[in-house]
Protein backbone atom coordinates (compact mmCIF):
# COMPACT_ATOMS: atom_id res chain seq x y z
CA UNK A 1 0.00 0.00 0.00
CA UNK A 2 1.05 3.62 -0.97
CA UNK A 3 1.94 5.72 1.64
CA UNK A 4 0.34 9.26 0.34
CA UNK A 5 1.00 12.35 1.52
CA UNK A 6 -1.85 14.22 3.55
CA UNK A 7 -2.00 17.80 3.52
CA UNK A 8 -0.01 19.79 6.27
CA UNK A 9 -1.63 21.28 9.42
CA UNK A 10 -4.90 22.92 8.37
CA UNK A 11 -3.79 25.73 10.70
CA UNK A 12 -1.27 26.83 8.16
CA UNK A 13 -3.98 28.01 6.12
CA UNK A 14 -4.14 31.87 6.26
CA UNK A 15 -7.43 34.23 5.82
CA UNK A 16 -6.18 34.78 1.91
CA UNK A 17 -6.10 31.00 1.17
CA UNK A 18 -9.79 30.68 2.59
CA UNK A 19 -11.24 32.11 -0.86
CA UNK A 20 -11.96 29.99 -3.57
CA UNK A 21 -13.89 29.81 -6.90
CA UNK A 22 -14.98 26.09 -6.08
CA UNK A 23 -15.25 24.29 -2.92
CA UNK A 24 -16.31 20.25 -3.58
CA UNK A 25 -17.24 18.76 -0.68
CA UNK A 26 -16.09 15.56 -0.23
CA UNK A 27 -12.98 13.53 -1.71
CA UNK A 28 -14.66 10.14 -3.04
CA UNK A 29 -14.33 9.32 -6.28
CA UNK A 30 -16.80 12.01 -7.87
CA UNK A 31 -15.34 14.69 -5.63
CA UNK A 32 -11.75 13.86 -6.73
CA UNK A 33 -12.35 13.64 -10.03
CA UNK A 34 -14.61 17.31 -10.30
CA UNK A 35 -11.30 18.42 -8.74
CA UNK A 36 -9.34 17.19 -11.76
CA UNK A 37 -11.68 18.74 -14.05
CA UNK A 38 -12.15 22.27 -12.07
CA UNK A 39 -8.45 22.50 -11.56
CA UNK A 40 -7.74 22.12 -15.02
CA UNK A 41 -10.31 24.98 -15.68
CA UNK A 42 -7.84 26.72 -13.91
CA UNK A 43 -10.34 27.82 -10.64
CA UNK A 44 -8.97 28.00 -7.40
CA UNK A 45 -10.29 24.55 -5.69
CA UNK A 46 -10.24 23.35 -2.17
CA UNK A 47 -11.35 19.76 -1.14
CA UNK A 48 -12.43 19.51 2.10
CA UNK A 49 -13.15 15.70 3.15
CA UNK A 50 -14.62 15.21 6.56
CA UNK A 51 -13.88 11.30 6.46
CA UNK A 52 -11.25 9.52 4.44
CA UNK A 53 -9.88 10.21 1.01
CA UNK A 54 -11.81 7.63 -1.28
CA UNK A 55 -14.54 7.49 0.36
CA UNK A 56 -16.57 4.32 0.15
CA UNK A 57 -14.45 2.82 -2.47
CA UNK A 58 -11.54 2.97 -0.25
CA UNK A 59 -12.85 0.43 1.43
CA UNK A 60 -13.48 -1.82 -1.59
CA UNK A 61 -10.92 -4.78 -1.24
CA UNK A 62 -10.88 -5.15 -4.77
CA UNK A 63 -12.92 -3.51 -7.63
CA UNK A 64 -13.45 -5.31 -10.64
CA UNK A 65 -15.76 -2.81 -13.02
CA UNK A 66 -13.68 0.10 -13.22
CA UNK A 67 -12.58 0.24 -16.85
CA UNK A 68 -8.95 0.32 -17.49
CA UNK A 69 -7.92 -2.51 -14.93
CA UNK A 70 -8.39 -6.26 -16.26
CA UNK A 71 -6.81 -7.41 -12.81
CA UNK A 72 -9.24 -5.06 -10.83
CA UNK A 73 -7.50 -2.15 -8.53
CA UNK A 74 -7.74 -1.78 -4.96
CA UNK A 75 -9.77 1.01 -4.19
CA UNK A 76 -7.31 2.59 -2.26
CA UNK A 77 -5.30 2.42 -4.81
CA UNK A 78 -7.01 3.77 -7.04
CA UNK A 79 -8.80 6.75 -4.64
CA UNK A 80 -5.43 7.41 -3.57
CA UNK A 81 -4.38 8.06 -7.55
CA UNK A 82 -7.20 10.52 -8.19
CA UNK A 83 -5.94 12.21 -4.89
CA UNK A 84 -2.43 12.64 -6.62
CA UNK A 85 -3.82 13.46 -10.05
CA UNK A 86 -6.25 15.75 -8.55
CA UNK A 87 -3.43 17.63 -6.51
CA UNK A 88 -0.92 17.76 -9.69
CA UNK A 89 -3.28 19.94 -10.90
CA UNK A 90 -3.68 22.19 -8.07
CA UNK A 91 -6.56 21.30 -6.27
CA UNK A 92 -6.13 21.80 -2.38
CA UNK A 93 -7.18 19.33 0.28
CA UNK A 94 -7.75 20.04 4.05
CA UNK A 95 -9.43 17.23 6.25
CA UNK A 96 -11.55 18.89 9.11
CA UNK A 97 -14.97 18.42 9.97
CA UNK A 98 -17.60 20.65 7.94
CA UNK A 99 -19.79 22.10 10.62
CA UNK A 100 -22.12 24.39 8.64
CA UNK A 101 -23.08 25.95 5.08
CA UNK A 102 -24.33 28.39 3.59
CA UNK A 103 -25.75 27.61 0.17
CA UNK A 104 -27.47 30.97 -0.99
CA UNK A 105 -26.55 33.79 -3.09
CA UNK A 106 -23.33 34.60 -5.09
CA UNK A 107 -20.81 33.78 -2.24
CA UNK A 108 -21.05 30.34 -0.94
CA UNK A 109 -20.06 29.33 2.50
CA UNK A 110 -18.56 26.46 4.26
CA UNK A 111 -17.84 26.73 8.20
CA UNK A 112 -15.45 23.67 9.35
CA UNK A 113 -13.39 22.98 12.43
CA UNK A 114 -10.72 24.90 10.59
CA UNK A 115 -12.21 28.05 9.88
CA UNK A 116 -14.53 29.17 7.30
CA UNK A 117 -14.05 28.82 3.95
CA UNK A 118 -16.44 30.62 0.84
CA UNK A 119 -16.31 30.07 -2.67
CA UNK A 120 -18.50 30.92 -6.12
CA UNK A 121 -19.69 27.55 -6.66
CA UNK A 122 -20.01 24.19 -4.56
CA UNK A 123 -19.94 20.40 -5.46
CA UNK A 124 -21.20 18.38 -3.24
CA UNK A 125 -19.90 15.17 -3.39
CA UNK A 126 -20.59 13.54 0.30
CA UNK A 127 -21.79 10.64 -0.79
CA UNK A 128 -23.36 7.42 1.26
CA UNK A 129 -22.36 5.42 4.07
CA UNK A 130 -23.28 2.12 4.78
CA UNK A 131 -27.23 2.05 5.94
CA UNK A 132 -27.84 0.30 9.51
CA UNK A 133 -31.12 -2.38 10.09
CA UNK A 134 -31.54 -0.52 13.54
CA UNK A 135 -32.47 -4.18 15.12
CA UNK A 136 -31.36 -5.27 18.49
CA UNK A 137 -28.01 -5.85 19.16
CA UNK A 138 -26.27 -4.35 16.00
CA UNK A 139 -25.83 -1.05 17.72
CA UNK A 140 -24.42 -2.89 20.75
CA UNK A 141 -22.22 -4.91 19.18
CA UNK A 142 -20.75 -2.83 16.86
CA UNK A 143 -16.83 -3.65 16.34
CA UNK A 144 -17.49 -6.73 18.99
CA UNK A 145 -17.93 -8.57 15.42
CA UNK A 146 -20.40 -6.46 13.60
CA UNK A 147 -19.07 -4.70 10.82
CA UNK A 148 -19.70 -2.91 7.68
CA UNK A 149 -15.75 -3.05 6.39
CA UNK A 150 -14.93 -6.40 5.39
CA UNK A 151 -11.70 -4.87 4.26
CA UNK A 152 -11.07 -3.70 7.98
CA UNK A 153 -12.04 -6.36 10.18
CA UNK A 154 -11.54 -9.81 8.02
CA UNK A 155 -8.65 -10.64 9.73
CA UNK A 156 -10.18 -11.12 13.03
CA UNK A 157 -12.77 -13.60 11.58
CA UNK A 158 -10.22 -16.57 10.32
CA UNK A 159 -11.47 -19.55 10.53
CA UNK A 160 -14.62 -18.53 11.93
CA UNK A 161 -18.20 -18.95 10.93
CA UNK A 162 -19.89 -15.82 10.33
CA UNK A 163 -23.06 -14.20 9.03
CA UNK A 164 -23.13 -11.47 5.31
CA UNK A 165 -26.23 -9.70 5.71
CA UNK A 166 -27.88 -8.47 2.05
CA UNK A 167 -27.23 -10.46 -1.12
CA UNK A 168 -26.39 -7.28 -3.60
CA UNK A 169 -23.16 -6.82 -5.47
CA UNK A 170 -21.30 -5.56 -2.27
CA UNK A 171 -22.45 -8.20 0.08
CA UNK A 172 -21.44 -11.07 -2.59
CA UNK A 173 -18.33 -9.32 -3.60
CA UNK A 174 -17.34 -9.05 -0.03
CA UNK A 175 -18.37 -12.18 0.88
CA UNK A 176 -15.72 -13.72 -1.73
CA UNK A 177 -13.18 -11.28 -0.16
CA UNK A 178 -13.87 -12.96 3.50
CA UNK A 179 -14.12 -16.38 2.14
CA UNK A 180 -10.36 -16.44 2.14
CA UNK A 181 -10.31 -16.07 5.32
CA UNK A 182 -13.53 -17.30 7.08
CA UNK A 183 -14.73 -21.02 8.07
CA UNK A 184 -18.45 -20.30 6.61
CA UNK A 185 -20.36 -17.70 5.60
CA UNK A 186 -24.37 -17.88 5.96
CA UNK A 187 -25.79 -15.20 3.56
CA UNK A 188 -29.13 -13.51 4.81
CA UNK A 189 -31.45 -11.53 1.94
CA UNK A 190 -34.40 -9.98 2.59
CA UNK A 191 -35.53 -10.78 -0.85
CA UNK A 192 -36.42 -13.98 -2.08
CA UNK A 193 -33.34 -13.74 -4.82
CA UNK A 194 -29.80 -12.27 -4.70
CA UNK A 195 -29.29 -8.90 -6.54
CA UNK A 196 -25.88 -9.07 -7.05
CA UNK A 197 -24.08 -8.95 -10.32
CA UNK A 198 -24.55 -12.16 -11.82
CA UNK A 199 -21.21 -12.81 -12.28
CA UNK A 200 -20.64 -12.70 -8.68
CA UNK A 201 -23.76 -15.21 -8.22
CA UNK A 202 -22.30 -17.72 -10.16
CA UNK A 203 -18.82 -17.35 -8.37
CA UNK A 204 -20.54 -17.84 -5.07
CA UNK A 205 -22.52 -20.27 -5.98
CA UNK A 206 -19.21 -22.48 -5.86
CA UNK A 207 -18.55 -21.92 -2.81
CA UNK A 208 -19.17 -25.26 -0.64
CA UNK A 209 -19.22 -23.32 3.02
CA UNK A 210 -21.43 -20.61 1.92
CA UNK A 211 -25.15 -21.36 2.73
CA UNK A 212 -27.98 -19.25 1.57
CA UNK A 213 -30.92 -17.89 3.56
CA UNK A 214 -33.23 -16.05 1.01
CA UNK A 215 -36.35 -14.37 1.64
CA UNK A 216 -34.96 -13.94 5.18
CA UNK A 217 -35.01 -11.17 7.51
CA UNK A 218 -32.17 -10.74 10.48
CA UNK A 219 -34.11 -9.86 13.53
CA UNK A 220 -31.59 -9.79 16.08
CA UNK A 221 -27.83 -10.10 16.68
CA UNK A 222 -27.16 -12.07 20.03
CA UNK A 223 -24.28 -12.69 22.67
CA UNK A 224 -23.15 -11.98 25.73
CA UNK A 225 -19.64 -9.63 25.47
CA UNK A 226 -18.90 -10.57 21.63
CA UNK A 227 -21.67 -11.65 18.88
CA UNK A 228 -22.61 -15.42 18.90
CA UNK A 229 -25.27 -15.85 17.17
CA UNK A 230 -27.92 -14.22 14.89
CA UNK A 231 -31.64 -14.82 14.55
CA UNK A 232 -33.83 -15.23 11.43
CA UNK A 233 -37.52 -15.82 10.33
CA UNK A 234 -38.11 -16.98 7.13
CA UNK A 235 -40.07 -14.99 5.35
CA UNK A 236 -42.36 -17.53 3.54
CA UNK A 237 -43.34 -19.38 6.71
CA UNK A 238 -42.79 -16.76 9.50
CA UNK A 239 -40.17 -19.34 11.31
CA UNK A 240 -36.95 -18.28 13.55
CA UNK A 241 -34.00 -20.15 13.30
CA UNK A 242 -30.99 -19.23 15.52
CA UNK A 243 -27.25 -19.43 13.26
CA UNK A 244 -24.30 -19.58 15.22
CA UNK A 245 -21.67 -16.83 13.87
CA UNK A 246 -19.14 -14.92 15.72
CA UNK A 247 -19.35 -12.00 12.55
CA UNK A 248 -22.03 -10.19 11.16
CA UNK A 249 -21.45 -8.06 7.98
CA UNK A 250 -24.07 -5.77 7.12
CA UNK A 251 -24.11 -4.83 3.54
CA UNK A 252 -27.67 -3.50 3.12
CA UNK A 253 -27.53 -0.47 1.32
CA UNK A 254 -26.88 3.03 1.51
CA UNK A 255 -27.87 6.46 3.01
CA UNK A 256 -27.20 9.67 1.89
CA UNK A 257 -24.41 12.05 3.99
CA UNK A 258 -27.11 15.05 3.71
CA UNK A 259 -27.91 15.67 7.28
CA UNK A 260 -26.12 19.56 6.44
CA UNK A 261 -28.31 20.17 3.28
CA UNK A 262 -31.54 19.47 5.19
CA UNK A 263 -34.28 22.79 4.85
CA UNK A 264 -31.45 24.35 1.91
CA UNK A 265 -31.45 22.01 -0.88
CA UNK A 266 -34.22 19.90 -2.31
CA UNK A 267 -33.87 16.37 -1.53
CA UNK A 268 -35.70 12.90 -2.65
CA UNK A 269 -38.00 10.95 0.25
CA UNK A 270 -34.71 9.03 1.15
CA UNK A 271 -32.54 11.99 1.85
CA UNK A 272 -30.80 12.02 -1.71
CA UNK A 273 -30.13 15.33 -3.37
CA UNK A 274 -32.29 15.71 -6.42
CA UNK A 275 -30.00 17.45 -9.37
CA UNK A 276 -30.77 17.83 -13.42
CA UNK A 277 -29.17 16.04 -15.91
CA UNK A 278 -26.38 19.07 -15.81
CA UNK A 279 -26.10 18.06 -12.08
CA UNK A 280 -27.56 21.45 -10.81
CA UNK A 281 -29.90 21.32 -7.68
CA UNK A 282 -32.01 23.35 -6.55
CA UNK A 283 -29.66 26.10 -5.64
CA UNK A 284 -28.19 28.39 -7.68
CA UNK A 285 -24.30 27.69 -8.17
CA UNK A 286 -24.41 24.52 -6.34
CA UNK A 287 -23.75 21.02 -7.90
CA UNK A 288 -24.15 17.22 -6.74
CA UNK A 289 -22.15 14.59 -7.90
CA UNK A 290 -21.89 11.11 -7.18
CA UNK A 291 -23.83 8.47 -4.38
CA UNK A 292 -25.01 12.01 -2.93
CA UNK A 293 -27.47 12.09 -5.44
CA UNK A 294 -30.92 10.81 -6.55
CA UNK A 295 -29.70 7.95 -9.10
CA UNK A 296 -30.50 4.50 -10.62
CA UNK A 297 -26.84 2.80 -10.27
CA UNK A 298 -24.08 3.69 -7.42
CA UNK A 299 -20.83 2.60 -8.62
CA UNK A 300 -17.05 4.07 -9.17
CA UNK A 301 -17.74 4.67 -12.85
CA UNK A 302 -21.02 6.66 -12.81
CA UNK A 303 -19.49 8.46 -9.70
CA UNK A 304 -16.76 9.65 -11.46
CA UNK A 305 -18.87 10.58 -14.86
CA UNK A 306 -20.91 12.63 -12.30
CA UNK A 307 -17.44 14.38 -10.97
CA UNK A 308 -16.91 15.36 -14.86
CA UNK A 309 -19.92 17.15 -15.54
CA UNK A 310 -20.57 18.96 -12.00
CA UNK A 311 -17.20 20.27 -12.45
CA UNK A 312 -18.03 21.42 -16.05
CA UNK A 313 -21.53 23.03 -15.02
CA UNK A 314 -19.75 25.12 -12.09
CA UNK A 315 -17.26 26.21 -14.67
CA UNK A 316 -20.14 27.42 -17.19
CA UNK A 317 -21.72 28.61 -13.99
CA UNK A 318 -18.61 30.35 -12.82
CA UNK A 319 -17.72 31.74 -16.35
CA UNK A 320 -21.33 33.12 -16.53
CA UNK A 321 -21.85 34.38 -13.13
CA UNK A 322 -18.56 36.28 -13.97
CA UNK A 323 -19.64 38.35 -16.90
CA UNK A 324 -22.42 39.54 -15.33
CA UNK A 325 -21.33 40.73 -12.06
CA UNK B 1 7.81 21.07 18.29
CA UNK B 2 8.67 17.65 19.81
CA UNK B 3 6.94 14.92 19.33
CA UNK B 4 4.88 14.04 22.51
CA UNK B 5 5.60 10.80 24.44
CA UNK B 6 3.81 11.69 27.11
CA UNK B 7 1.12 9.06 26.77
CA UNK B 8 1.43 5.50 25.61
CA UNK B 9 -0.40 5.46 22.52
CA UNK B 10 -0.85 2.24 20.50
CA UNK B 11 -2.80 2.07 16.97
CA UNK B 12 -4.46 -1.76 16.11
CA UNK B 13 -4.63 -1.39 12.68
CA UNK B 14 -5.23 -3.60 9.54
CA UNK B 15 -3.24 -2.77 6.22
CA UNK B 16 -6.29 -2.28 3.79
CA UNK B 17 -7.93 -0.10 6.62
CA UNK B 18 -9.39 3.65 5.17
CA UNK B 19 -9.76 5.15 9.02
CA UNK B 20 -7.05 3.60 10.49
CA UNK B 21 -4.90 5.45 7.94
CA UNK B 22 -6.74 8.56 8.96
CA UNK B 23 -6.70 8.14 12.51
CA UNK B 24 -2.50 7.35 12.01
CA UNK B 25 -2.26 10.12 9.52
CA UNK B 26 -4.47 12.32 13.01
CA UNK B 27 -1.83 11.54 14.90
CA UNK B 28 1.28 12.07 12.67
CA UNK B 29 -0.32 15.68 12.16
CA UNK B 30 -0.41 16.69 15.82
CA UNK B 31 2.81 15.20 16.66
CA UNK B 32 1.89 12.39 18.85
CA UNK B 33 4.47 9.15 18.91
CA UNK B 34 2.79 5.65 18.75
CA UNK B 35 3.03 2.31 18.40
CA UNK B 36 1.46 0.86 15.18
CA UNK B 37 0.23 -2.56 15.38
CA UNK B 38 -0.87 -4.38 11.72
CA UNK B 39 -3.40 -6.94 13.24
CA UNK B 40 -3.50 -8.66 10.39
CA UNK B 41 -0.25 -9.85 9.85
CA UNK B 42 -0.47 -12.30 12.63
CA UNK B 43 -3.20 -14.08 14.67
CA UNK B 44 -1.65 -13.61 18.31
CA UNK B 45 -1.85 -9.87 17.52
CA UNK B 46 -5.38 -9.67 16.56
CA UNK B 47 -6.27 -12.56 19.65
CA UNK B 48 -4.17 -9.58 21.78
CA UNK B 49 -6.43 -6.35 20.33
CA UNK B 50 -9.40 -8.39 21.62
CA UNK B 51 -8.17 -9.48 24.71
CA UNK B 52 -7.08 -6.04 25.85
CA UNK B 53 -10.02 -3.62 24.13
CA UNK B 54 -12.84 -6.57 23.65
CA UNK B 55 -13.12 -5.44 20.10
CA UNK B 56 -12.94 -6.72 17.28
CA UNK B 57 -12.63 -4.12 14.70
CA UNK B 58 -10.36 -1.67 13.79
CA UNK B 59 -8.91 1.27 14.58
CA UNK B 60 -8.99 0.69 17.84
CA UNK B 61 -6.54 3.33 19.65
CA UNK B 62 -5.54 2.08 23.05
CA UNK B 63 -4.21 5.85 24.77
CA UNK B 64 -2.50 4.82 28.28
CA UNK B 65 -4.78 1.41 28.28
CA UNK B 66 -8.05 2.70 27.93
CA UNK B 67 -9.10 1.72 24.15
CA UNK B 68 -11.41 3.90 22.01
CA UNK B 69 -13.01 2.98 18.79
CA UNK B 70 -12.94 3.83 15.43
CA UNK B 71 -11.57 7.67 14.66
CA UNK B 72 -13.39 9.31 17.29
CA UNK B 73 -11.37 12.57 17.11
CA UNK B 74 -13.19 14.56 20.58
CA UNK B 75 -12.10 11.53 22.90
CA UNK B 76 -8.46 10.86 21.06
CA UNK B 77 -8.62 15.09 21.51
CA UNK B 78 -9.48 15.14 24.98
CA UNK B 79 -7.22 12.04 26.37
CA UNK B 80 -3.82 13.41 24.34
CA UNK B 81 -4.74 17.07 25.54
CA UNK B 82 -5.06 18.19 21.20
CA UNK B 83 -6.46 21.80 20.89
Amino acid sequence: MMDIQFPKDNADLKDKDKEFDVIILGAGPAGLTSAIYTSRSLLKTLIIETGVIGGEAASTELIENYPGFPEGVSGMDLTDGMKMQSEKFGAKIIMTYTKEVNLKGNRKVVKTDDGVFSAKAIIIATGSSPRNLNIPGEEVFKGRGVSYCATCDAPFFKDRDIGVIGAGSSGIQESLYLLKFTKSIKIVEFLPHMTAEKILQERIKKYENVEFFLNHTLKSINGKQMVESITVEDRKVGTDSVLPVSGVFIYVGLRPNTKIFMGSLKLNENGFIIADENLRTSESGVFAAGDVREKTLRQVATAVGDGAVAAFSAKEYIEGKSSTD
Amino acid sequence: MDMQRKHKVIVFSTQNCPWCRRVKQYLRQNRIVFKDVDVSKNRSAAADMVRRTRQSGVPVVLIDNRPIVGFNKPMIDRLLGIK
